[in-house]
């Protein structure tokens, strides 16, 4: 399985794409800092730092196409037969594929986190992370929204292993992500008229907010407990569903 | 001589169509192995099955004793190929692909053997996305013989190859089996592969129709010698007329097989019927012959 993993991040590193994807989400976290000293009223201090300068939502983006493209592309350039007719089996490739996206998530969050941190000192040296709730904000934000972004993320590896080209997997991640996201608003109306409607994953989406602002349980009549236990276990269901069509294709 | 891979009774359908009616073969340590059949005759779903990449219907695959199936992997530890096309990925170089594949063991070593042996050294660090069909080819086949294994399996080798690299190639294939390394390898190109192969299975409709060695089907398919003479129209009817049978074709051709007197009862017939031999040339039937001859005869037993 090392092996496996390595190889994955070998090619994840060998493209250039990764490291476009890290320049783009720091050059956006510059240009927010930049804003943040500019127009102080205008951008919210403590909430920029809590989302780290908006590489949250470019760590959306860049999940979405990394998981996407990460088997679709085996079948794009032909190289699934040589992952496959090894010694390793098809739940071996497809676990250390889910590994190194998470390696790579975690990564990007430690580059954002990294970025956050020094801005804050350094442009930004009146913020107390110390003072009233500024740490424990930030970790129930990074905590939620990659919570969140796992669901979503499964979702996107479900349609992608039905597809046989990047852009396409792609293409339907980025498309799949704003749907759910408008699915998720639209739901939380309808969850007020028909309350079994709460038990439906796009309901899950809302977690990472939940954790936030407990009084959303007023809309979508979930317990946090609840939220985060299925959040959790949509995830695993879409993953393991991922894989049994990952293990059917024809190669 | 040990027997690396040994493949018993072997079915596949996809659907409703039979592509493999009970395929039996064996190929032994060090051995190259042709395998040839006409387009659809299930070559590459052999092979497929050989690596465990599809389900099978029946049968059994042993790979040096370890069954292999599509849920049985451990055997395939000791094996390199090349199915249908490349992988190539565009955005590594030749030298990243080899260095994502080879065991760390001797790892610089085995690549610059396999980079030297196919001629790769001029491009071998830059992008494959740059590389032409030739290119790809061979960085595929590098990339099935880098780690040394002791099986490989390569479907169309040739295919985009100029003839200084299929010569590369059969001299690094010739190379690797002398130190025993056994190869199954499918090719439409039957010159080459008569080249190559210790040994030749030859499918059609699912089944293995035969499974020989080169040497014994040289042996069996005899040598031809063509006549020319003054009057060949004299010459084939005093020929036929001795009870001897003519190839084929507008030349005066019999073939000598274990019968050791058919050259000499066909001079002897030609010379007696007082018609002048100018020439005779020798040949002996190439592998393309014999198989489109096999081919032949099992449509005609079709029809």
């Amino acid at each position: 399985m090392g092996t496996l993993i390595g190889q994955e991040l070998f090619k994840l590193v060998h493209k250039v794409g990764t490291w476009i994807a890290v320049g783009v989400m720091v050059v956006i976290q510059f240009a927010f800092i930049a804003g943040g000293l500019i127009y102080p009223k205008v951008f919210n201090q403590a909430g920029m730092i809590t989302s780290d300068f908006v590489a949250d939502s470019i760590i959306v983006f860049i999940m979405i196409a990394s998981t996407a493209s990460i088997i679709a592309m085996e079948f794009q350039y032909g190289t699934i037969r040589q992952l496959l007719y090894r010694q390793y089996y098809r739940s071996q490739v497809f676990i250390s594929k889910l590994i190194t996206l998470v390696i790579q998530l975690v990564c990007l969050h430690l580059i954002a986190s990294l970025v956050t941190m020094v801005a804050s000192l350094v442009a930004f040296p009146d913020f107390d992370w110390t003072a009233g709730d500024h740490l424990k904000n930030y970790a129930l934000t990074q905590g939620g929204e990659t919570l969140t972004l796992l669901l979503l993320l499964s979702a996107v590896l479900l349609l992608a292993t039905l597809f046989k080209t990047n852009a396409a997997a792609i293409a339907v991640g980025f498309v799949g992500y704003f749907l759910v996201e408008i699915a998720g608003t639209i739901l939380i109306s309808l969850i007020q008229k028909w309350e079994w409607l709460k038990w439906l994953p796009f309901t899950m989406l809302m977690t990472s907010s939940q954790i936030l602002t407990p009084g959303l349980k007023s809309m979508t009549k979930l317990d946090l407990p609840w939220m985060i236990g299925l959040t959790c276990a949509y995830t695993v269901l879409l993953t393991v569903i991922s894989y049994l069509s990952f293990r059917r294709r024809a190669v | 001589m040990a027997t690396i891979l040994k493949v018993t009774g072997l079915k596949k359908a996809f659907g409703h169509h039979q592509v493999l009616r009970g395929v039996d073969f064996t190929v032994e340590t060090g051995h190259i192995v042709g395998l040839v059949g006409p387009n659809g005759a299930g070559k590459s779903t052999i092979m497929k099955a050989v690596l465990g990449l599809i389900p099978t219907n029946a049968g059994t695959i042993e790979i040096d004793g370890q069954a292999v199936a599509i849920t049985s992997h451990q055997a395939l530890k000791q094996v390199g190929a090349l199915i249908e096309y490349p992988g190539i990925y565009p955005f590594l170089t030749g030298m990243q692909h080899l260095t994502l594949f080879a065991k760390k063991k001797n790892r610089a070593e085995h690549i610059q053997r396999i980079v030297a042996g196919l001629g790769m050294g001029p491009y071998i660090n830059a992008k494959a996305k740059s590389y032409s069909l030739g290119m790809k080819q061979k960085l595929g086949i590098a990339q099935a013989l880098v780690n040394r294994p002791r099986l490989v399996i390569l479907d169309e080798p040739m295919n985009g190859l100029d003839p200084q690299a299929v010569k590369d190639l059969r001299d690094l294939i010739q190379a690797e089996a002398k130190n025993g390394t056994s190869f199954l390898i499918s090719s439409h190109i039957l010159s080459e592969l008569e080249k190559l192969a210790d040994d030749v299975l030859v499918l059609n409709e699912g089944h293995i129709m035969q499974e020989t060695s080169m040497t014994e089907l040289e042996t069996a398919n005899g040598v031809l010698y063509t006549l020319h003479t003054v009057d060949d129209a004299a010459a084939r009817t005093a020929i036929t007329a001795a009870g001897l049978t003519l190839e084929a074709g507008p030349g005066l051709t019999v073939r000598q097989t274990t019968n050791a007197t058919t050259l000499n009862r066909t001079l002897v017939a030609v010379v007696n019927a007082g018609i002048n031999i100018q020439s005779i040339d020798q040949s002996h039937p190439d592998l393309e012959s014999t198989f489109l001859q096999m081919v032949a005869q099992s449509k005609q037993k079709e029809a």
